[in-house]
């Protein structure tokens, strides 16, 4: 298939919206990764700046909204180009999703750096931060590079996500029952583990519409639920 | 990359080539435009919409005199160019529409060669001094009308010969061999294929870098596609003159919006 349009100016339209996605993406990933070390260094400033940077991704996602909205109703995309455009929509919903957890981690941040740490699980949110980050910023890769791939790649990674959420969730649990006094501070840690969780769930569903844009199937489910805190013991 | 194309929709300059004042068009006793009051912008593509009938040719035809030609017909109102009125008796209508170049549905060659085509306008209007001036002006038309690469080894074939699409591309050539200010097109693609059509839009595209481009259109989606601004024609009045992108997500009377969205025709 050709890659141009015999009308340039669509093809401007659809790289605009595309970078404009991008710019969504690097803005995200740096704030999992900011709330995730402030969470760690029990830095509030630093955490106060993730939630204020906020809102220049929800105006990103609305700019991106319109944008399509508008190449929708210029262009009347097809087969291809309407499933770039749909994508488009629902991978910024999704980028727009993990920014605001990212936000709810920092604001839980401020909270938690006023108690005792509890062990080491600041750490280890934060290597479960980086993974995602890591899932997300190969997601991104791969929705610039049509690599279906490399998208499956990041779907399948999840596990690993859920797993570490997994062994958060009983140790949070342990030292709660150890130590009522842990309670709160242990509330906060599980909803941000749970929180880093579901940003594994979005980069996934971002993954899955990189694989439906390359090859116009959404790949099913086939992939074995790891989190299992929600079975019965 | 975003900040480029908002840029570029930003660099339709805001200057007025075409101010129209409360014009009137009877056809004897038919009323067909009913006090259309209309600024059209210089560098940008403007298109004219709306169901048959509704005087969007007609108005389209008032920008250059087009109207003159029939009897029974009669404009009242201002239309200026520049701010210069079109409608003042010494206006000489032949130099008007050398500035007002115009495309219409069906493609119309002459039935001359490809060059001759191309060179009649310039000839008549002294454009050229010698004749490599014209070879020059053929070329540098033929090319902005994007269909030098498929003729350029057969000038002195008849226009006739070629295609539908790459006869009203040579009609297009023709319009801009003048150094028109305004391009007035009458549903250029009505008759051309997909990919001619896509050829045309783009070619539109370019235009208006240089010219200011009136175009109508029964395809809603062209009129989409190619301009910056539109203007909704319904029963002879001007019912909604804005932002194309606008007009084609929000519009402000329901009329447009049930034309666009085809719920009345």
């Amino acid at each position: 298939m050709q890659d141009q349009h015999i009308a340039s100016a669509f093809d401007r339209d659809l790289e605009a919206i595309q970078a404009q996605i991008m710019k969504m993406g690097g803005l995200v990933e740096n704030a999992i990764m900011e709330a995730a070390i402030s969470l760690e260094t029990r830095d509030e400033e630093r955490a106060e700046a993730v939630r204020s940077a906020d809102k220049a991704i929800d105006n990103l996602e609305e700019l991106i909204n319109e944008e399509a909205a508008r190449v929708i109703a210029l262009r009347a995309p097809i087969a291809v180009d309407l499933r770039l455009v749909l994508s488009v929509i629902k991978v910024s919903a999704n980028l727009e999703r993990i920014g605001d957890y990212a936000k709810n981690l920092a604001k839980r941040t401020s909270v938690l750096s006023q108690m005792a740490p509890v062990d080491d699980s600041a750490g280890a949110l934060r290597r479960m931060a980086k993974e995602v980050e890591r899932m997300l910023k190969d997601a991104l890769d791969a929705y610039v590079n049509r690599d279906a791939e490399l998208a499956q790649d990041v779907i399948d990674r999840d596990t690993e996500v859920d797993q570490m959420y997994n062994a958060l969730f009983r140790e949070f649990l342990t030292f709660m029952m150890e130590d009522p006094r842990n309670i709160t501070a242990c509330m906060h840690l599980h909803f941000i583990a749970k929180n880093i969780e579901r940003m594994g769930d979005h980069v996934t569903s971002i993954a899955e519409q990189v694989v439906y844009l390359v090859t116009g199937t959404i790949p099913d489910e086939a992939r074995t639920k790891a989190d299992k805190t929600s079975l019965p013991a | 990359m975003n900040d480029m194309r908002i840029l570029e929709r930003d660099v339709d300059t805001k200057e007025v080539k075409i101010a129209a004042r409360d014009v009137q068009v009877y056809y004897g006793t038919n009323h067909a435009i009913k006090d259309v009051s209309v600024d059209i912008e210089d560098k940008t593509v403007t298109a004219f919409i709306g169901p048959s009938g509704c005087g969007k040719s007609t108005f389209l035809r008032c920008i250059n005199r087009m109207n003159d030609t029939i009897d029974v017909c009669r404009v009242t109102g201002d239309i200026r160019i520049d701010n210069q009125d079109i409608y003042d008796p010494r206006v000489d209508p032949v130099q008007l529409r050398a500035k007002v170049g115009m495309v219409f549905q069906k493609p119309n060659p002459f039935p001359k060669s490809i060059y001759d085509n191309v060179a009649y306008g310039p000839r008549i209007h002294g454009l050229a001094r010698n004749k490599a001036d014209l070879d020059d002006i053929v070329e540098k038309s033929l090319r902005r009308g994007a269909i030098w690469d498929e003729v350029k080894d057969r000038l002195n074939a008849p226009g006739t010969g070629l295609s539908g699409g790459q006869q009203q591309r040579l009609c297009i050539a023709r319009a801009v061999a003048t150094e028109p200010e305004v391009l007035l097109m009458d549903e250029p693609c009505s008759a051309l294929d997909p990919i001619a059509t896509a050829q045309i839009e783009e070619l539109i595209d370019e235009l208006r870098q240089s010219y200011s481009v009136v175009i109508v259109t029964h395809s809603m989606q062209q009129a989409a596609r190619v301009s910056q601004k539109t203007a909704f024609f319904h029963l002879g009045n001007l019912v909604e003159y804005g932002e194309t992108g606008t007009i084609f997500t929000n519009p402000v009377d329901p009329r447009t919006e049930s034309y666009i969205t085809g719920r009345i025709g």
